[in-house]
């Protein structure tokens, strides 16, 4: 259940980070020039993709009554903490999505 | 023009029913966060009660024996065990139902000395009664969250604009910081704020709404009450009333098969009451602990016959409407998904915490250099909506964290401890505002900030120093953290006066 | 932003704007908003085509919303009269509502 909850809960963080790089200001705001077009695109369906994975995740660990509870509260932490970190270390905000997927991964070998 | 009229007088509604209520609703929001961890704040509350590892049947067992020995002829019997979250197991006889209760030591079976304590169930009073009479504190925070709704769904509409700057938040640049914060916290959180502020509405629907109870019902809730459970004479006539002829002695059953079935049906035991033990028409009811599922199942409970064991009154099902509307209760209460459930509870809460706090600290930070064209009563009501703020916000933090020390402060024979305990949270509240009234503002916000933050940082000192015992590190974690911010938030007011000063003078040029 | 605040100010901003139809829309808000709720749920919980105890749940569980539509109401319409007049429908709600009652009482 753990496992289930940290994976939806980086799924919900990856994907409001890639919502946030196809708006055009935040992708700007982190790498210093417009995006193009299609990777505007392909990121906001990567965003909406790691939503709805993050979705799933939640019910998979809490039940489909308690699921969708979850799954909204975990997308909405997850987007309050990229909101406040951005503005002070955006490739930090990057990074740490990166980052977090080998420790899950690590964590789900281990486990 | 027409569209513009829409949006200002419903900017109007959200600024001022936001600022009047927003000072009740931070406190009914402050204090409803830490309840989701009454029962863990209440262990800290009373370091006295020992942690062990029986089960709720041992633990069952290890009180019946005692009130076997030590009230043999009480008409009634009632243990609280010990759970997951609370390893408390309490003993009381008569008709008291919940809470309440001398603590036993599981292990000994013996009365154990517990300190009086508000408790951790302060918190959660405090919540939805603001410590008033019952009845009135319910009429006002259900008024004020008529008044959350009304400003949330206000909010929207003037701000709805700011789904585009769904990510937007730009600090150290004044008012705009502040409307950013308050944004990214309100639009970000949005469906906990309307969930919880909702639910929370539903939990005491008959007493806010009681038109339909009124129109269908004649307003008799004796017949509404039989309606909702589909059985009319059924339960009228079981539990609560005395039989008519005293029936013979006869023993007491086996708790533990008896407390295992309860157990399967219902999951996890809250408490259980023995009416007439000893008795051939003894009677064991069992009430399950909440949060099994989300539905609010405060009130089942299961019925056993005391002297054959056998199952007299399985809980009833809800039916579909009633279902409905204890889901939506138990969604307020999440009692349900176990503690990741309750992290994700307390985290949200907090951001509501501080949308609240952002939304009344934009209302002065917007008018602060504005109001000398207001006249007199505007700048009146300017400064003392900032004083009555940093009260509000930091003095009431203040004042939770206060109530704990004082729990490890107030001498352990005094006299009606717990309701001292009570009386220092709100003489430190009330001394915050003074102090608020006094002091400069800016020094103000930071002396209370950073006096929180001391308090947080040395709880766990004060533990060890004071009683020394018990095992509390999640909790004391989690304050350190939150003793933490503080302390940076107390900080940073103090540090860049100057810059901010500039930046609001060519910010108005 | 700041512009536009200079040239009209916002109700918003000003302290002692409090106007009689600002006070009238605030009472209609409050008080005629929850009558026109009460009315509005009592006429639902009749009107449903549920059993009585079905009917008073789910038409109580539906009032907050009710009532929060009511108090955006009669702050977002153009005039406080309007508002009155809008929540005014809730005379004929209580009449469905409480007809039963109402013909006990007549007679």
């Amino acid at each position: 259940m753990g496992l289930a909850i940290a994976t939806g809960l980086w799924l919900a963080y990856s994907g409001m980070i890639a919502l946030c790089l196809g708006l055009e200001r935040h992708y700007k705001q982190v790498w210093g020039r417009p995006p193009s077009s299609s990777r505007r695109r392909a990121l906001r369906a990567t965003g909406w993709l790691a939503l709805a994975a993050s979705f799933a995740a939640s019910v998979a660990a809490w039940g489909w009554a308690m699921g969708p509870i979850g799954g909204l509260g975990l997308v909405s932490l997850a987007g309050l903490a990229l909101v406040l970190v951005l503005p002070y270390q955006p490739r930090l905000a990057i990074g740490t999505a990166v980052a977090g997927w080998p420790v899950l991964a690590l964590a789900t070998l281990a486990g | 023009m027409k569209q513009k009229t829409i949006t200002q007088s419903l900017s109007w509604l959200h600024t001022w029913s936001g600022l009047l209520f927003g000072w009740v609703l931070f406190a009914i929001f402050l204090t409803g966060t830490l309840a989701v961890f009454d029962k863990e704040i209440d262990n800290w509350l009373r370091p006295e009660i020992p942690a062990h590892s029986l089960d709720s049947r041992e633990a069952a067992q290890t009180a019946l024996d005692y009130l076997q020995a030590r009230h043999p002829h009480a008409r009634t019997w009632n243990i609280g065990l010990p759970n997951e979250r609370a390893p408390t197991l309490s003993v009381s006889t008569g008709e008291q139902r919940r809470g309440g209760g001398q603590a036993l030591d599981p292990e000994t079976g013996e009365l154990l000395q517990v300190r009086e304590t508000a408790g951790g169930g302060f918190f959660f009073r405090f919540h939805f009664t603001l410590n008033l009479p019952r009845l009135l504190g319910i009429w006002v925070v259900g008024l004020a969250a008529m008044a959350m709704l009304a400003a949330l769904v206000s909010g929207i509409v003037i701000h709805k604009k700011f789904f585009k700057e769904f990510f937007t938040f730009r600090p150290a640049k004044g008012q705009r910081s502040w409307l950013d914060a308050h944004n990214a916290t309100g639009v970000l959180v949005l469906p906990f704020h309307l969930m919880i502020t909702y639910t929370g509405l539903v939990i005491f629907y008959l007493i806010y709404m009681p038109a339909a109870s009124d129109a269908l019902f004649g307003g008799d809730r004796e017949a509404l009450n039989r309606a909702l459970r589909g059985m009319p004479e059924q339960h009228a006539g079981q539990g609560r009333q005395p039989p008519q002829e005293v029936a013979g002695p006869a023993p007491l059953t086996a708790l533990p098969p008896l407390l295992a079935e309860a157990e399967r049906v219902l999951g996890p035991l809250a408490s259980l009451s023995i009416h007439n033990p000893g008795r051939g028409d003894a009677r064991i009811e069992v009430r399950p602990l909440l949060g099994n599922r989300i539905e609010l199942t405060k009130g089942q409970s299961m019925v056993f016959d005391g002297v054959t064991g056998k199952v007299l009154r399985a809980p009833a099902e809800s039916r579909p409407s009633l279902l409905t509307q204890r889901v939506l209760a138990g969604m307020h209460f999440a009692q349900f998904g176990g503690y990741p459930m309750r992290w994700l509870y307390f985290v949200c809460g907090l951001a509501s915490c501080a949308m609240i706090a952002t939304g009344l600290v934009l209302f002065t930070v917007k008018r602060r250099r504005r109001h000398d064209g207001e006249g007199a009563l505007g700048a009146a009501l300017y400064t003392g909506a900032e004083r009555i703020n940093v009260s509000v916000v930091a003095g009431l933090a203040l004042a939770c964290v206060g109530l704990l020390w004082a729990n490890r402060l107030l001498p352990f024979e005094l006299a009606q401890r717990g309701g001292w305990e009570v009386r220092v949270f709100f003489l430190i509240w009330l001394a915050t505002l003074l102090h608020a009234c006094l002091r400069p503002w800016l020094r103000a916000w930071q002396e209370q900030l950073g006096l929180t933050a001391a308090l947080c940082l040395g709880l766990p000192l004060l533990n060890v120093v004071t009683v020394n015992r018990g095992d509390y590190i999640p909790l004391e974690v989690t304050i350190l953290v939150i003793g933490g911010l503080l302390a940076a938030c107390a900080w940073k007011i103090g540090q860049p006066a100057p810059e901010r000063a500039l930046r609001v003078r060519t910010e108005v040029n | 932003m700041r512009r536009e605040r200079g040239a009209t100010r916002p109700q918003g901003l000003q302290t002692v704007n409090l106007s009689w139809p600002m006070l009238s829309r605030i009472v209609a808000a409050v008080l005629g908003g929850y009558a026109f709720t009460y009315a509005f749920t009592a006429a639902l919980a009749r009107l449903l085509p549920l059993q009585p105890a079905d009917a008073l749940i789910v038409a109580t569980v539906l009032s907050f919303a009710v009532y929060t539509g009511a108090i955006l109401w009669a702050f977002a319409c153009r005039s406080a009269t309007r508002a009155w007049a809008g929540l005014a429908l809730g005379v004929p709600l209580a009449l469905i509502g409480f007809w039963p009652q109402l013909l006990e009482r007549l007679g």
